[in-house]
């Protein structure tokens, strides 16, 4: 009965934002889903969807390699 | 013929000196290989997050084209030898229908949903001052 009031907003940032896939040159919002060592947040902690955290997996390897993110701080 | 987007790591010292001979020779390698250029545009001079060949800094460029999926491999090693360019990366960006359009995502789309649950939260505050006022009355 409840759970679809609390259902109503979405968890991940991405389906909130309205964003269809995530951009490797977005970087304010990848260094956010980045641990201070610079790994990926788990799924679970960023409360990314599948095909949300897929995307950011995506990116964040595209933007490391282009020296935007770090591999290892 | 499918549409890319290529974003290119220069060497600051080039780029500084002489910014429109790199961006005509990136857009020569691009044309003698049956690509057509789109768009160019400079993202500006960062800091990189570790050193690339030695590297502290660099300049980035974002070029769009059109190319067929057959000479991207040429295209690349192209830029491989190249002197200029440190790094460079390619991808596929079919889902762009504008190129005018074509620009840096700096953060706006987070704030405008910071600002959305505002306006609902004065409407819900406003709701229950009413009430309140009304048990006071009686």
């Amino acid at each position: 009965m409840s759970r679809k009031t609390l259902n109503k907003t979405s968890k991940c940032r991405f389906c909130r934002m309205g964003v269809d896939e995530v951009n490797y040159k977005d970087i304010q919002n990848l260094v956010k889903l980045t641990t201070t060592q610079g790994k990926l947040f788990s799924r679970k902690r960023s409360g990314n969807c599948a095909h949300h955290q897929h995307s950011v997996k995506i990116s964040i390897k595209r933007a490391r390699f282009m020296g935007l993110l770090p591999y290892v701080t | 013929m499918r549409m890319y987007e290529g974003l290119f790591l220069i060497d600051n010292a080039h780029a500084n000196m002489e910014w429109d001979t790199v961006v005509k020779h990136i857009q020569d390698i691009l044309q003698k290989n049956g690509a057509e250029v789109l768009k160019t545009e400079k993202w500006g001079e960062k800091k990189l997050a570790y050193k690339v060949n030695g590297h502290k800094r660099g300049t980035y460029l974002i070029i769009h084209f059109n190319a067929k999926n057959t000479v991207l491999v040429t295209i690349k090693r192209d830029f491989q030898l190249s002197d200029y360019i440190i790094r460079s990366l390619i991808v596929k960006d079919d889902k762009i229908e504008d190129v005018s359009q074509i620009g840096i995502i700096e953060g706006p789309p987070e704030k405008e949903a910071e600002k959305i649950p505002e306006i609902p939260a004065i409407e819900l505050l406003e709701e229950s001052v009413e009430p309140v006022k009304a048990t006071e009355g009686v």
